[in-house]
């Protein structure tokens, strides 16, 4: 009923441009209340919930009017709004356009520049808006109410009443963690000293898991149970919604542009078992809301801040995953701390960008629009034909299709023990929160940068790093850059521009000037335009794009990459800095020391003697890594990890490696415990499966790591091959040349299966053998088409081939000829 | 009228059997019990690298034929039936991909094509690779896990190894879900990767190696073996196993399969050699004997050079001879008419009957080379005639004794001339 409700009030008002985005709007949130199982599973809730909430009519009712209110409301403020000021109707519209088009509010919009031009002077934006005795800035999580109805309007209790007494306040309260309801640690029977540590629920939830039929207190008669704004929000009386922009109309009411949180219930999925009771979902739906409608904060947080969060009050929830109300999937949020720019990614909004797109074709599109979600579907399928989602156009249509239908149980009901963790913490896309043993060089680096930066004149400058894999170099220089990147938040700083690019991913060595025009920019060029504009701005000083006169900062890894023949991409590159005006910093990444040395003269004078060294870690300095990762889990044995950084600082010092080396023993030892749990035996030697990593498993990973599989796959040869093997090495040390033919070979070994009364093979099952361990490269052979001309070689030391043929249990006579 | 009936049983068994033998989920189905077999120390790996959210990158390495490729699809299928659709694998093969760029295409259109979304075929390749990244970190937002399948992974390792960098620096740098699994016979493939690549590998290795005879044994057992509840009918049944339990206490079948893994114990070897044995089956009672055995070996053992020298002609057993009778003579280089001067001299000597012209002996000539028992010596002087393009023989003179033995219609003489210079 909803949906045939919405295209008729949209038609009536088919082309005016508020109606379409409210309508749009109320379809999306309609999307929420459609799906018929959360009717049913909030019904059957209400039964099992405590009767007090009972009064309370069935919510997805009163949800369904709002969607239908909210609308009416809107669409009959809009046009009075078009009596006083006409040029402000279309305004929710555009700032939707801007949104996307450009961050700063400033630039003009293609589509209709006549009104965008006044707009900007009578619509204020605010970063923060003291409204109603709160205040309410960017970013912060707020309850929404529903404008309708008395009950919402009433005095929100702050403090929560006990289950037991129905009295507020006085003592400390606990929560319940099944039913979220509050009780004094006195009315627990039994009463309970302190806040018990971990879950904890209530004897009458306890009671209903085990099937105990108990009955929960009543409530005195007369005295109505008031519900927190944490109850309403969970039965969907109330919105949470975080601001995203708040601006102030031409008007002077207040608006914010908020995207909303939905409870499990809302989703296509339902509630599912794992669910939080205080879970919330982030959508992607954007709505412009009046700040009349906001009614004060609540505080959404990330797993981690939950889980620190002790007492912060009732107005708490947890969010860990993003719903997408178009495709009905779930994603995991980014890691925003993390990834600052992933808020400025156009695929974080990714609807929006259809939605906005839709608007700008042509008018048939709004019909699509205001069709029922499914319509809507498949003509976005039919839009996304043109973008590929692979091209770099379409590149953002098509990701937030990505996305699970329902949070798979495994990730969430799954606690992690100590040796999961500690894999975990081990994988290399962890990054650490301290990066140990590198603080000389970091502080180098960013010594080198501040002064490249800081100096008004800017001085073009090169620092070439080197180093071998795995000792920090790249991650030691981005870690400098978020420093300075807090210090620029800070103010400390000249604001400054920083391009990372790495050798080995582009497509050419040239196209490092498409690529770094491209960052400067936001164009893209063929490349010799690119080196033009780029040498142009560098010499002459000619602007690129809005980047006026800040430094830059390259980082390039693997340099060693960019090397062409006549060496022309790392001589211009090189070359800019020394400009009088560039303003130009590079920091050369690459494995070998010498690498200046190999370059041309010109262009080693260039790279600058600035030289900075990363030394391959040792064994203490490994040891120190690992630790550092594995702190507060008691996972490995000490005397393992020393053995570990030991063996990797006596081999190569990378520290890669001696992380993967201790994550793979991690993975022997859960292997193991795994495989005595299955069998349901306990763990048969105290040393070996006490839940620890041992140093039998760090030496197994070692022996996985370093040693090659060729005396194994030797040992299990077919006999036929070991005899030939052996006479490889029997003929190489007769004749002291590496190469036989295998004519010779042939005559060797049937001659020793003659005398040794083994059945005689024939010349073509002996050519195949050869062939076939050719192709596991045991021998280097040619091909087979030359047959008895056909040269042999080892490809690996002769002793190799006689330890591992010694003792073969089928071919006893082989020894006496080794 | 029991042969009537037992006939479409026969066959039917033949069936059931030969099924089988083809689907390397049943053959490879015990590795499915034991904790320590390379089925389960892979699957551990790639389910907790899906359940735990983790990246992992793995090398199978070991010789052609021990079925890396199967134990590999078990995993994944049951994997897939485990987490339904938090999977996708992308399969690339070294043959097919062995260019950067093209692997790279192929495998945003494979994301593409397993995500529902649409693919252009101009995109750039750092478009695709960036696609790529953009992928990786979306899936594993999602809880989606992307499993890279590198067949013939050492041809990954020419050149800049871009696509491995990438692939591993993406896996390094984000927090993505992949498993990168790499398949080569090669047994030093990873020491192939250069070091920055090797680097950011993470070395797990598993080997597969040729199985021991007590293995395969019970694998033999394991395929052959019918069971009760199959379609046949049950008396059939109970008969049939009882004959190959014999089979298999007898003496000779342990020789059969001592002399089969002599030569190669892989277990596509084995699988060839029963697909043999079934094939073998007698037709009138539906049973195995050891004959079907001995036969099949034999198909297994046969020698193509020695059988294309069983049915030469006279005349080009004597070009051959005359060969060999030049190499012996120790005259390295030799063409067309320095054998037609040997033909000529032992023709004059024992007076045979077999004697030809030149124009005859040049097609006997012509005909070896074709069957490639006899190549040229060089690859140049493409443009001499062919009588006087040196050439060489390919075949062992032990081979062509043991052939001039076994073949009757062969003069004494020639043998003789076979003998004679060896004893000379």
């Amino acid at each position: 009923m909803d949906l045939s409700a919405t295209p008729t009030r949209s038609k009536s008002k088919p082309r005016s441009t508020p109606s379409k985005t409210i309508a749009a709007s109320a379809a999306a949130q309609m999307d929420l209340s459609t799906p018929s199982k959360p009717t049913t599973r909030r019904k059957s809730k209400s039964v099992s919930s405590p009767p007090s909430i009972a009064p309370a009519t069935p919510s997805t009712v009163r949800r369904s009017r709002r969607l239908l209110e909210t609308p009416t409301r809107r669409l009959l403020e809009t046009p009075t709004k078009d009596l006083v000021e006409t040029p402000a109707k279309p305004a929710p519209a555009p700032t939707l356009k801007r949104k996307r088009a450009a961050p700063s509010p400033k630039t003009p919009i293609q589509a209709e520049p006549k009104r965008q031009r006044r707009l900007p002077k009578k619509k204020a934006h605010y970063r923060k808006v003291v409204y109603d005795g709160g205040e309410f800035a960017a970013g912060d999580d707020v309850y929404v109410k529903r404008r309708e109805g008395a009950e919402s309007d009433e005095e929100e209790p702050e403090e929560e009443e006990c289950r037991v007494c129905f009295h507020a306040g006085g003592e400390v309260m606990v929560e319940c963690d099944a039913c979220l309801g509050g009780f004094h640690l006195r009315c627990v029977r039994p009463p309970l000293r302190r806040v018990p540590e971990g879950d904890w629920a209530c004897p009458y939830c306890e009671a209903e898991r085990a099937g105990r039929a108990i009955e929960r207190p009543k409530q005195p008669v007369g005295k109505s149970i008031r519900r927190t704004a944490k109850e309403k929000l969970l039965s969907s009386d109330l919105w949470a919604a975080r601001i995203e922009s708040l601006w102030r109309e031409p008007d002077g009411t207040f608006w914010a542009k908020v995207r909303w949180y939905t409870i499990p219930e809302e989703t296509a999925a339902g509630r599912q078992p794992h669910n939080l009771r205080r879970e919330l979902y982030r959508t992607n739906d954007l709505a412009d809301i009046e700040m009349e409608t906001i009614l004060r904060h609540c505080y959404v947080m990330s797993p981690k801040e939950f889980r620190d969060a002790s007492n912060e009050g009732d107005d708490v929830f947890y969010c860990e995953y993003e719903y997408d109300v178009h495709w009905h999937n779930f994603k995991r949020l980014a890691d925003i701390d993390d990834e600052p720019e992933t808020q400025e990614d156009p695929s974080d909004e990714p609807y929006n960008a259809g939605n906005d797109y839709n608007s700008d074709t042509d008018e048939d599109s709004e019909f699509e629009e205001e069709d029922g979600p499914a319509k809507r579907c498949s003509a976005r399928k039919n839009q996304s034909h043109q973008f590929a989602a692979n091209s770099r156009k379409g590149r953002i249509y098509g990701l937030q299709k990505i996305g699970i239908r329902k949070i798979p149980e495994h990730v969430r009901c799954h606690q992690k023990t100590d040796l999961e963790k500690a894999k975990a913490t081990l994988l290399l896309a962890t990054l650490p929160k301290s990066l140990p043993c590198r603080d000389k060089e970091m502080e180098e680096i960013s010594t080198f940068v501040k002064d490249a930066i800081c100096n008004d004149q800017c001085l073009g400058r090169c620092l070439y790093i080197h180093g071998v894999p795995g000792t920090g170099k790249t991650m030691s220089v981005l870690a400098v850059m978020r420093r300075l990147r807090s210090e620029l938040d800070s103010g400390a700083l000249r604001p400054y521009c920083f391009i990372e690019i790495n050798g080995l991913k582009l497509a050419s060595p040239e196209n490092i000037y498409k690529v770094i025009y491209e960052q400067l920019s936001g164009h893209r060029v063929g490349w010799k335009k690119a080196l033009h504009y780029l040498t142009e701005h560098f010499s002459d000083g000619t602007k690129i794009g809005k980047q006026t006169s800040q430094p830059i900062i390259l980082l390039i890894d693997e340099l060693d990459l960019l090397l062409t023949r006549n060496q022309s991409v790392l001589y211009n590159v090189l070359d800019w800095p020394t400009k009088p005006n560039s303003n130009l910093v590079v920091i050369g990444i690459a494995n070998t020391m010498d690498l200046p040395e190999k370059l041309l003269p010109r262009i080693s004078s260039r790279m600058g003697i600035q030289r900075l060294c990363f030394g391959p870690y040792n064994y203490r300095q490994l040891q120190e890594i690992i630790t550092s990762r594995l702190k507060g889990i008691d996972a490995f044995e000490d005397q393992a990890i020393e053995f570990a950084s030991r063996k990797v600082a006596a081999m190569s010092g990378d520290a890669r490696r001696a992380l993967e080396i201790c994550r793979r023993a991690a993975e022997f030892a859960d292997y193991r415990i795994k495989q005595f749990q299955q069998s349901g035996q306990a763990p048969s030697s105290a040393n070996r499966g006490n839940g620890v990593v041992c140093m039998g498993d760090v030496e197994d990973a070692i022996q996985e790591v370093f040693q090659a599989p060729h005396i194994q796959v030797m040992k299990n040869c077919p006999k036929f091959g070991k005899i030939i093997l052996a006479a490889m090495v029997h003929e190489l040390y007769r004749s002291g040349l590496g190469e036989v033919l295998f004519d010779k070979l042939a005559a060797t070994v049937l001659s020793w299966c003659h005398v040794n009364r083994e059945l005689l093979p024939g010349y073509d099952t002996l050519l195949k053998i050869c062939c076939k361990l050719g192709e596991s490269k045991i021998v280097l052979c040619e091909e087979g088409t030359k047959h008895k001309f056909q040269k042999v070689q080892l490809n690996y030391p002769s002793d190799d081939v006689t330890f591992a043929l010694k003792e073969s249990p089928d071919l006893p006579w082989l020894s006496k000829y080794l | 009228m029991a042969a009537a009936a037992a006939a479409p049983v026969a066959s039917q068994a033949q069936a059931v059997l030969r099924k089988r033998l083809c689907d390397p989920a049943f053959v490879h189905s015990p590795l499915k019990s034991s904790p320590d077999t390379n089925y389960s120390k892979l699957k551990y790996l790639v389910a907790s690298s899906v359940s735990e959210a983790c990246n992992n990158s793995v090398l199978l390495l070991g010789p052609r034929g021990c079925g890396k490729g199967a134990v590999l699809d078990m995993v994944l299928e049951d994997l897939k039936k485990e987490h339904p659709d938090a999977i996708s694998v992308i399969r690339l093969n070294g043959m097919l991909h062995s260019d950067d760029n093209c692997a790279m295409k192929d495998i945003a259109r494979q994301l593409c094509l397993q995500h529902e979304l649409s693919f252009s075929k101009m995109a750039s390749s750092d478009d695709n690779t960036e696609f790529m990244i953009d992928m990786l970190r979306e899936c594993g937002l999602a809880h989606k896990t992307v499993i890279f399948i590198l067949e013939e992974f050492d041809l990954f390792a020419q050149g800049k190894q871009r696509l491995l960098y990438s692939l591993l620096d993406a896996m390094q740098s984000l927090t993505s879900q992949a498993v990168v699994i790499g398949m080569s016979c090669r047994l030093d493939a990873d020491q192939l990767l250069e070091k920055r690549v090797r680097s950011r590998f993470s070395h797990r290795k598993l080997l597969f190696i040729p199985s021991s005879l007590d293995d395969i044994q019970s694998l033999t057992e394991h395929l052959l073996m019918l069971d009760q509840a199959s379609v046949l009918p049950t008396n059939y049944v109970t008969e049939y196993n009882s004959r190959l339990t014999s089979i298999f206490n007898h003496k000779k079948f342990k020789g059969i399969l001592n002399s089969l893994t002599d030569a190669d114990a892989t277990t596509s070897n084995i699988l060839r050699f029963l697909f043999r044995v079934v094939s073998y089956m007698d037709k009138e009672s539906g049973l195995l004997s050891i004959d079907c055995f001995t036969n099949a070996l034999s198909c297994m053992q046969r020698q193509p050079k020695m059988d294309s020298l069983q049915d030469l002609s006279i005349l080009e057993l004597y070009v051959l001879v005359c060969m060999n009778r030049l190499e012996d003579k120790e005259q390295n280089s030799y063409n067309f008419n320095t054998i037609m001067k040997e033909y000529k001299s032992i023709q004059d000597a024992y007076k045979t009957s077999d004697k030809y012209a030149t124009t005859v002996c040049f097609r006997a000539f012509e005909h070896l080379l074709d069957r490639e028992l006899i190549t040229f010596a060089d690859t140049k002087g493409r443009n001499i005639a062919l009588e006087y393009r040196p050439v060489k023989l390919l075949i062992s003179s032990r081979e062509l004794a043991e052939s001039l033995k076994l073949n009757t219609t062969c003069p004494t003489v020639l043998q003789k001339l076979l003998d004679r210079e060896r004893y000379m």
